[in-house]
């Protein structure tokens, strides 16, 4: 079985989500099947900069073929465009003219695609928004399998998708609730999916005492770990924190990653900037919980490797996927505001059977559904099932409209499509559900 | 903190938050309820503008305030924007051949107009003077609108500067009444603990009292005992020949619900014998009580008891004594008696008021005994 991985940007000291994603995926099918990564020769998701040599090259034993972005991206355009797409009434053009702009506009991907799409058995596109995925999916109907890392955000509102979702062989969840929110925009139910995830690599043994030793803090630690950015609520979570600190003063945050905010200066907040996993782990290992302020998640890697050591998770209920997480593996609570925070997390902290409790179902609900055996398992069988499905009931590709129909403005803003959509953890068990 | 019972296989996260929220939610009820403050949003603030109670000043600063406030307002009306037109300059057929050079002008003027019928042939000059003519005027015009315009913008620059005082003004207004909210909070705190106290007090000599009346009937009887022993047992032997033990029961009920208050002395005692003034609270005195009874009523002692303490009504010649041999023993026979469950007509008067708790039993003075007027 030949599989293409088709991701925005590939490598190995690359640390986006998505991206992260999909190398894992691409390594671990590498010995089921012969995966190549076709991706651009851009390190930048901000302005997309050719900084890579377009060609093939191997990247931890996996042959990625680079194509160059024929477009930087200009953010104010992207901006403007944006603005008009998610909040006034606009027309299909409008949402390609914003998917161009978006990028990574290749060209040169699509059309090895176009050529040598039919070569694999199945492509495998991740993050439905960009470029690169809508229009390479567009051109290799029969192969491609999408990865959508859907978050409730704008961009799933907008007309475009709506085909290109329908359109796939077929896609692989990160979590129920985004099926919900795909399935609610789209209605694509008939298309095969599964809600698969990502598993992790998370070390049998780490040291918690090596952490302690290294850093100092002895006491209470919540950990978070993650780019510290006001977008994935740390401005929230610095708030709460501080307000709670007046209450427990023995409590320490424990923060690990690049900071993009501020970060305010208190006696109990520690940074420790960019670690390697080893120390990672160590630290998690160590924290009496994880905390996970952000409001969109598609899935949150850190939360699956905070249960896979035994480690119980806050995270913010105002996040669908964190909170239907929580409850689904009873392995982390969840809050709305600060009330519910300094209880939740006085709770975790004083009872240490609950604490133990709930790190303990962490580590099953990981054991059961993110492990990489089970997360292989799943694609092998998706892949099975798709090779074995007629042909003629594959459902026909949606053309884009004409060129007046591209130009009627008559579609609706794209935040009030989202918006309109159900809200909350979707109900499902654990993640192996599969429609 | 209440603790969750947890299992560490039976964890359900959704139970545990919804105990979270049911938690937060009781803490959230230990504040201002709702109805509390509507009722202090409901208050008019100037009742408690009293100098007495909040700081030196503050009412007088409010007014101050208050004038500065309603002083000066800002004239928004539109100001004439249109004055009386521009004077023009003139141009007509001849300005256009005129000259300024004197004598020399006049020559040059001569040929021009010699030549204007050439020049008419090129163009119609008229046009264009009367087009100059209505440039100039609307330039003056213009001039002038200019000139208010800028006018104008003086006046507003001052009416918004006026404006910015104002809202300076509001501001000093808004910290004053968090002042006066923040003093009306303390003040009524500390009247609502003024009044709790107040009514604790007034329990306590309502309790003080009655306990007083009940030693002084004690001694009353002890004194009467030991000083008229024979006259005491007469009368008691008259009173049990002509009355009998029935009427005696009576009295003593009579004089028991009047002593434990109004409702039950409007219940025990026969209509006959329970005045209309009585007012069933046994503090007013009862002459028609009072009057001589038919059993032994006319003895010295019976009619000195009203005038000792017509409330009690004298325990000693009515009372049947037991013995003259123990007369240290009425006191607590009486007290006996008093503190037996109440009937169900005596149930108003025990309900009556808190005077009523001393009376019921003997431990109560020696329970009060820790307040040291008691003794």
């Amino acid at each position: 079985m030949k599989l293409a991985v088709v991701v925005q940007r590939y490598g190995a000291d690359l640390n986006g989500g998505a991206e992260l994603h999909a190398r894992y995926v691409a390594e671990h099918l590498a010995p089921h099947a012969d995966v190549e990564v076709l991706t651009t020769s851009t390190t930048d998701y901000i302005t997309w900069k050719n900084d890579l040599t377009p060609g093939v090259e191997q990247v931890n034993g996996i042959p990625v073929c680079r194509f160059p972005v024929s477009r930087e991206r200009d953010p104010d355009d992207f901006g403007r465009r944006s603005e008009h797409v998610f909040g006034e009434e606009h027309s299909i053009g409008s949402e390609l003219a914003w998917l161009r702009s978006e990028g990574p506009t290749s060209p040169a991907l699509v059309k090895h695609l176009r050529r040598h799409g039919h070569e694999y058995d199945f492509c495998v596109f991740f993050s439905y928004r960009y470029y690169h995925a809508y229009h390479g999916a567009r051109v290799t109907p029969d192969q491609a399998v999408l990865v959508p890392t859907a978050e409730r955000d704008p961009a799933l509102g907008l007309e475009i998708f709506g085909p290109a979702f329908r359109g796939v062989r077929a896609l692989m969840y990160n979590s129920h609730e985004e099926r919900a929110l795909i399935q609610g925009v789209s209605g694509n139910e008939r298309v095969p999916g599964v809600v698969v995830g990502i598993g992790s690599e998370v070390p049998s043994d780490p040291q918690p005492d090596r952490f302690r030793q290294r850093t100092g803090l002895h006491g209470p630690t919540l950990i978070y770990v993650g780019r510290i950015d006001e977008n994935k609520g740390c401005k929230e979570l610095f708030d709460f924190f501080q307000r709670y600190a007046r209450i427990d003063q023995a409590l320490t945050l424990v923060l690990i990653g690049n900071p993009i905010m501020a970060i305010p200066e208190h006696p109990r907040i520690r940074h420790l900037g960019f670690v390697s996993d080893e120390e990672k782990f160590d630290a998690m290992a160590a924290a009496e919980l994880l905390v996970i302020p952000s409001y969109y998640e598609s899935l949150s890697m850190v939360t699956l490797e905070a249960w896979a050591l035994g480690r119980p998770v806050l995270a913010n209920g105002k996040c669908d996927v964190l909170c239907g997480q929580c409850v689904r593996s009873n392995a982390g609570l969840y809050y709305e505001n600060y009330e519910e925070f300094a209880e939740s997390l006085h709770i975790i902290l004083t009872q240490r059977r609950l604490r133990e409790a709930l790190g303990a179902n962490g580590r099953i609900y990981f054991d059961r559904h993110y492990t990489w055996p089970t997360i292989e398992r799943k694609y092998l069988d998706m892949f099975d099932r798709l090779q074995q499905e007629d042909p003629a009931n594959r459902p026909a590709r949606e053309a884009i409209p004409g060129w007046f129909g591209r130009r009627r403005r008559t579609v609706p803003p794209a935040s009030d499509v989202v918006d309109r959509l159900p809200r909350g953890p979707a109900s499902g068990e654990g993640g192996a559900a599969a429609s | 903190m209440a603790e969750f019972n947890i299992q560490s296989d039976s964890v359900d996260v959704t139970r545990i938050m919804e105990q979270i929220r049911e938690r937060i939610r009781e803490k959230r009820g230990a504040d201002y309820t709702e109805e509390h403050v509507r009722e202090l949003a409901s208050v008019k603030l100037e009742r408690f503008l009293d100098p007495r109670q909040v700081r030196s000043g503050l009412v007088e600063q409010y007014r101050q305030l208050d004038a500065a406030e309603g002083q000066d307002p800002i004239d928004w009306s539109t100001p004439s924007l249109l004055g009386p037109p521009p004077e023009s300059f003139e141009f007509d057929t001849e300005t256009i051949y005129k000259s300024s050079r004197g004598p020399t002008g006049k020559i040059i003027q001569m040929i021009r107009k010699l030549l204007n019928p050439f020049l008419k042939l090129l163009f119609n000059p008229d046009p264009m003077v009367h087009a100059l003519t209505r440039q100039a005027e609307i330039n003056a015009y213009t001039l002038q609108l200019l000139q208010q315009q800028t006018d104008l913008a003086e006046r507003v620059t001052k009416q918004f500067e006026r404006a910015g005082a104002k809202f300076q003004a509001r501001e000093e207004l808004d910290s004053l009444n968090y002042e006066v909210l923040n003093n009306l909070v303390v003040e009524m705190t500390r009247l609502s603990v003024d009044m709790k106290n107040h009514m604790m007090r007034v329990e306590s000599v309502a309790g003080r009292l009655d306990f007083a009346e009940r030693r002084a009937r004690a001694l009353e009887t002890v004194v009467q005992h030991r000083s008229t022993p024979s006259t005491d047992e007469a009368g008691s032997r008259d009173g049990d020949s002509t009355s009998g033990s029935g009427s005696g029961r009576t009295r003593r009920r009579r004089r028991r619900s009047r002593r434990r208050g109004g409702g039950s002395g409007e219940a025990d005692a026969p209509a006959a014998t329970q005045p209309a003034t009585d007012g069933g609270n046994g503090d007013t005195p009862v002459p028609t009580d009072a009057a001589p009874e038919p059993s032994g009523g006319g003895t010295s002692a019976e009619a000195s008891a009203p005038a000792v303490d017509t409330d009690t009504a004298s325990p000693t010649p009515e009372e049947p004594v037991p013995s003259a041999a123990a007369p240290e023993t009425a006191p607590s026979v009486e007290t006996a008696t008093l503190a037996s469950p109440p009937t169900t007509g005596d149930a108003g008067g025990d309900a009556g008021g808190p005077q009523d708790t001393p009376v019921s039993a003997d431990p109560e003075p020696g329970e009060r005994s820790g307040d040291p007027d008691e003794q």
